[in-house]
């Protein structure tokens, strides 16, 4: 009947559009988590030694960690609480190293809020409702270009994928691929020991909806510094990491860039035959606390590491 | 009115003609297959070939790894797996807003998998093992309409056409000598190569798959190398516990004597049944399962015998509960759910949804293995569960059968090929018929009627090495009364796998 379509016709728009203004749309989530960690064997906790020698060997690594309050939205922690455990494994040969890693979400929790009319829902992830969670997979390789192993300058290249896995409103992934191409130096001088890295993060994923979420890709860069203390068989290294990132598209902008530091302890197995373990701790707190950079954090793991084979390491 | 099914009943049964039929297939293809003469070690794990692809022999043989004496090894495995359902005959189909057909139509399937394994010794006697796996899956009828008979075993209850990566396994033993002869454990998945005590307690902790040392079996359990169907993955009406992949969190206590072995677990099951979610309180809800092994030398060819027993503490409903509540409420039906429910409209129905609290299921089994060959073996399991209640993690089975035969192809010159033959039958419960009977879906099946018959299958593969290290298998599946319902069917299923190892 066109004349009972024609009246409803405005009720059915007016109803709709009504719904559609009170109904909130529910932003999606991404991956929140800023702390890369290292590839086994590489040292430290985020940055990367570039001491790779001899002939095949390899390392597995263990690792546990937790981040307070990684990202907020206008005071409220969408994301408060963000516990994971990862497990990596590389091969090493010469100065080439490749490596996988996987990460475990424990615990992902936060408060949900809005902004405007977008509803930004905290995730709820936990491991009796997420058993077998893995958020993204990275894969990558790495290589010393210049220096030796052990030298006081060395420099080298490494470049990863992130597979995505998980759900995005989790906050554990972005969904899609991802990619980070990383130019690292690392040096020893006696006891004093540091590493850096200057890179990019190919992130196609743009969230500004959310503030402090993802821009796009991004600018990474980082910097330690410690000292190297024998004791026996083994070495302590301590000294303080520092690691960030800032969106390409409005760089080192207050909502677009976050910095964070660690003070990282290991202790290491330094003979050179048979397997080796580190053990390494870190704690540290966002020095800007934005765009992922959490409150405080701590970082724990251990790793086996060693080499089957010898080549001559040139120093 | 449903009946009870008893053997004597089966035996009265078109299907169980089948069932004659199909032993009668068994045995002329095992007379069909065996070659003459024999003496060897098969139920015990074959030696990897020292040709075969993988990483860990690669190393190996460049002298840069012990196979006998592991401080780690890593492998990986990828299978690709199509399958085809021919159009069946159906009087109906999710009658009266059912949710639990098997649709009559054509239909493809497929899955794919990859698993990367990782092994580390930690210390003397502990191990730790980490597998990766990713899964992409098409079920038949959005994994519908068969009860333990599904035709691909790696089909997971929440698996989607997207490939989704997840932990299959993390896990430690640790293993404890307690003397006897040493025996060599050989390098393979999940296993680091190295030697140990014939007389040993074993214990392992963490998130793994009971399957993946209990009711194991030689010749029907390896499924990415052997048979397709979940009927022959272990017993059909094993309702261990796990959750919606297959996996659990828990602990599992071996005592090996010699040729004797005991195993003791208890896992943790899902929250809701069928669904991923895990329900931690493991001293509240639970599956617990106790197995004794007795490996054997029948005129010098090893064998085994095991007999199981579990016993699952769930938030689940019973058959009788649900159909009471309906008779005496109409409005607890399955349209009506505001509990957890598979998704029935069908407000004729009773449903579990309105009477699911702490219950338990008990069963128990028997599985068998025997080579009659160097390159022949067989292999049988039975299983008796109460069936009172719904299915909670595997399948909706309450009895089942299983038994056949498995060839390597060293007769025809062919040693790393593989041809199999097997039957697998399984039954309901007469309270189960009933609520089926009544419209009820209980996990995936439920077509609205029944029709109560034993569900079966007649599965035959055979496996070519094409590589060293990768196979690509054929395989025809004869199934009837799926969801043990006579009404419908048979279904044929026509597959095809890829399975390569590294």
């Amino acid at each position: 009947m066109p004349s009972c379509s024609r009246a409803t016709a405005p009720a059915l728009a007016i109803a709709i559009a009504t719904a559609a203004a009170s109904t909130p749309a529910i932003a999606d989530g991404f991956a929140v988590e800023r702390l890369r960690l290292a590839p086994p064997g590489a040292g430290w906790i985020a940055l990367d030694s570039l001491d790779m020698r001899g002939g095949l060997g390899g390392a597995v690594a263990l690792s546990g960690g937790y981040a307070r309050a990684p990202l907020r939205v206008d005071g409220t922690p969408v994301v408060a609480n963000q516990a994971f455990a990862d497990v990596a494994a590389s091969v090493t040969w010469d100065r080439f190293r490749a490596h996988l890693g996987l990460t475990s979400p424990l615990r992902v929790s936060g408060r949900s809020t809005g902004v405007g009319a977008a509803r930004i829902e905290a995730p709820d992830v936990s491991l009796g409702r997420h058993p077998d969670t893995l958020s993204d997979a990275r894969v990558g390789a790495s290589a010393r270009l210049l220096g030796g192993p052990a030298g006081g300058f060395r420099l080298g290249a490494s470049a990863e994928l992130r597979v995505p896995s998980g759900d995005r409103v989790d906050y554990v992934t972005d969904g899609t691929y991802r990619g980070v191409i990383l130019s690292s130096f690392a040096g020893d001088h006696g006891a004093l020991t540091y590493a850096g890295q200057l890179g990019v993060h190919l992130r196609p994923l743009d969230v500004p909806s959310i503030p402090g979420g993802p821009r796009g890709s991004e600018l990474l860069f980082g910097l330690a510094v410690g000292a190297r203390l024998p004791f026996g068989p083994t070495a302590i290294v301590v000294g303080p990491e520092v690691f960030g990132e800032t969106a390409l598209r409005s760089a080192f902008g207050a909502q677009s860039t976050g910095v964070e530091g660690l003070l990282s302890l290991r202790v290491e197995g330094t003979a050179e035959d048979g397997p080796q373990l580190r053990a390494r701790v870190g704690v540290g707190a966002g020095l800007d606390p934005r765009f992922g950079a959490p409150e405080w954090r701590m970082v724990f793991g251990v790793e086996l590491f060693g080499r089957t084979g010898h080549r001559s390491a040139k120093p | 009115m449903a009946q009870r099914v008893t053997p004597q009943a089966c035996a009265k049964l078109p299907s169980a003609r089948r069932l004659r039929r199909a032993a009668a297939w068994i045995v002329a293809a095992i007379v069909a297959l065996a070659p003459a003469g024999a003496a060897a070690e098969v139920s015990e794990a074959a030696p990897r070939p020292d040709d075969q692809f993988d990483v860990m022999n690669v190393l190996a043989h460049r002298g840069l790894h012990d196979l006998r004496d592991e401080r780690w090894n890593a492998y990986g495995q990828v299978t690709l797996m199509g399958q085809y359902k021919a159009p069946f005959h159906a009087p109906y189909t999710n009658a009266n807003g059912s949710i639990g057909s098997l649709s009559p139509a054509a239909e493809g399937s497929f899955t794919g998998t990859a698993t990367v394994y990782l092994g580390a010794r930690l210390w003397p006697g502990a191990e730790a093992y980490f597998a990766p796996e990713v899964v992409a899956e098409r079920p038949l009828s959005d994994l519908h309409g068969l009860g333990g008979a599904i035709q691909n075993f790696e089909l997971q209850k929440t698996g989607v056409v997207t490939p989704q990566i997840y932990r299959s396994r993390a896990y430690v033993r640790q293993t404890f000598g307690l003397g006897g002869e040493r025996e060599e454990r050989l390098s393979d998945p999940l296993s680091l190569g190295t030697t140990v005590d014939s007389r040993r307690i074993v214990v392992t902790v963490g998130n793994f798959s009971v399957v993946d040392f209990v009711d194991k079996n030689t010749f029907s359990g390896d499924l990415r190398r052997q048979f397709f169907n979940m009927a022959f993955l272990t017993h059909a009406a094993y309702d261990f516990a796990a959750d919606a992949r297959g996996y659990a969190f828990g602990g599992l206590v071996e005592l090996y004597l010699d040729d004797w072995a005991v195993r003791v677990a208890r896992m943790t099951p899902p929250k809701e049944p069928n669904q991923l979610a895990i329900d931690f309180r493991i001293g509240t809800y639970y599956g617990d399962q106790v197995e004794v092994e007795h490996v054997h030398r029948i005129l010098g060819k090893s064998g085994a015998v095991r007999l199981l027993g579990y016993r699952n503490r769930e938030n689940m409903g019973r058959f009788d509960d649900a159909v009471a509540a309906r008779r005496a409420d109409p409005g607890k039906n399955a349209a009506a759910c505001t509990g957890f429910s598979y998704g029935s409209a069908n407000p004729g129905a009773p449903d579990l949804c309105w009477v699911r609290r702490a219950n338990v299921k008990m069963g128990v089994g028997v599985n068998l293995e025997q080579h009659l060959t160097d390159d022949l073996g067989v292999f049988f399991r039975g299983m008796f569960s109460d069936g009172q209640t719904e299915v909670y993690s595997y399948t909706a089975t309450d009895r089942s059968l299983s038994f056949g035969a498995l060839a390597r192809g060293a007769p025809w010159r062919r040693p790393l090929d593989l041809a199999g033959v097997g039957a697998g039958v399984g039954w309901i419960s007469r309270d189960h018929a009933e609520y089926l009977g009544a419209g009820g879906v209980d996990g995936f099946i439920g077509d609205g009627h029944l029709r109560q018959a034993p569900e079966g299958v007649i599965e035959l593969f055979y496996s070519v090495n094409v590589l060293s290290s990768l196979w690509v298998a054929a395989d025809w599946q004869h199934l009837w009364n799926p969801a043990f319902n006579a009404d419908r069917g048979p279904v044929d299923v026509f597959g095809a796998r890829i399975h390569a190892e590294l």
